[in-house]
């Protein structure tokens, strides 16, 4: 009975079910971001691992074609990309130079506080491309020598943690203004942020959509070449 | 459905062509993105066929991510030695990233031309 735990069935059926319950659980939870997919999946796969024996390793590679998935999936992101291009030609300069400014801070300030509690060189790494759509992230990781689990959870938590504060944060900076709050969420917070941009109205969720494909856009061009130069400086 | 996953595939493999032929240091999925998106402005023939098959993937992007991400939990030795720097960094760091990219915006935005409503 064991060994039919080893097959590439198991992990899939296994990954499937999980995720199904949990749409479920966030569709029942109207969109709670701290009941994010993400979160909620993951449960069910950390306890089952080890009550059957099952390596992480091992389980990684049983799931291999999800994250061959993730290739496609990084292509797609031009599809939604090229159709928000068009709704937002009128503020091209502001929507540039803050795609600029803000991957930037984004990146800069997680690898600052990381570097400065102590963090190692890998560690920091996955935590550059944190305000990057995850599956542009988990590419970007590679060229960063950061772990690929690290980057993609702190990706998760950035989604969740923006998306739970962009309500205060835009009342206590009177930030009434669609655009603006749109496009800051989904600068910092990627899809988890442009889920919440969309309960702010339609505009709000366009704007949030192209923060999320240009600022991906910008840290994976940059980052690569910019890493060896940041790691080289502080470590 | 199909016609998009291949256009799909085909332009992951094209971004795979370019970073073989230049040695650029990009993520090959990367440059596929760009690729097509620059086929799309420069109206591509068929090109709303994407529509489908991205929508679908992009949609369940979360069952595609996840895998990777029990790791942390189920590798935490690898990490427990950074578990502040980690926190205050992804949750500190996200703060004061919204908050300053928020005002960045207030500021450069100009006057939208119609009422905002609230």
């Amino acid at each position: 009975m064991t060994e039919l735990v080893h097959t590439p069935l198991f992990g899939l059926i296994l990954t499937l079910a999980s995720y199904r319950m949990a749409i479920w659980i966030y569709g029942k939870a109207h969109s709670l971001p701290v009941l994010h997919p993400f979160l909620v999946a993951s449960i069910p796969v950390i306890v089952v691992l080890p009550l059957v024996g099952l390596s992480y390793e091992e389980y990684r590679q049983q799931t291999e074609i999800l994250s061959f998935l993730l290739g496609p999936a990084t292509v797609a992101l031009a599809w939604p990309l090229y159709r928000q291009l068009r709704t937002v030609r009128q503020v091209w300069r502001p929507v540039l130079i803050t795609t600029l400014v803000g991957a930037a801070l984004a990146a800069g300030i997680s690898i600052g506080l990381a570097w400065w509690l102590g963090a190692p060189e890998p560690v920091v790494g996955s935590l550059a491309p944190k305000s990057i759509t995850t599956p542009i992230a988990v590419e970007v990781v590679k060229s960063t020598d950061g772990f690929v689990s690290l980057a993609a959870g702190a990706v998760a938590i950035t989604g969740i943690v923006g998306a739970l504060l962009a309500g205060p944060v835009f009342r206590l900076l009177r930030v009434r203004d669609d655009r603006v709050r749109g496009f800051a969420l989904g600068l910092v917070a990627h899809a988890i942020g442009t889920a919440r941009a969309f309960e702010f109205g339609e505009k709000a969720g366009a704007f949030a959509g192209l923060a999320l494909g240009l600022t991906g856009l910008v840290t994976a061009l940059a980052l690569p070449w910019l890493w060896p130069w940041i790691a080289g400086w502080l470590f | 459905m199909l016609d998009g996953l291949l256009i799909l595939l085909l332009f992951q493999f094209l971004g795979e062509v370019v970073i073989h032929l230049t040695g650029l240091p990009l993520p090959a999925p990367v440059v596929g993105m760009v690729l097509l998106l620059l086929a799309l402005m420069f109206n591509l023939p068929g090109g709303e066929r994407i529509a489908e098959a991205a929508g679908a993937l992009i949609r369940h992007i979360s069952l595609l991510i996840f895998p990777l991400g029990v790791g942390i939990v189920l590798q935490w030795s690898r990490y427990q030695d950074y578990a502040l720097a980690l926190t205050v960094a992804v949750v500190l760091g996200t703060v004061i990233a919204l908050v300053l990219v928020t005002l960045l915006l207030k500021w450069l935005m100009p006057a939208p031309p119609e009422r905002p409503h609230d």
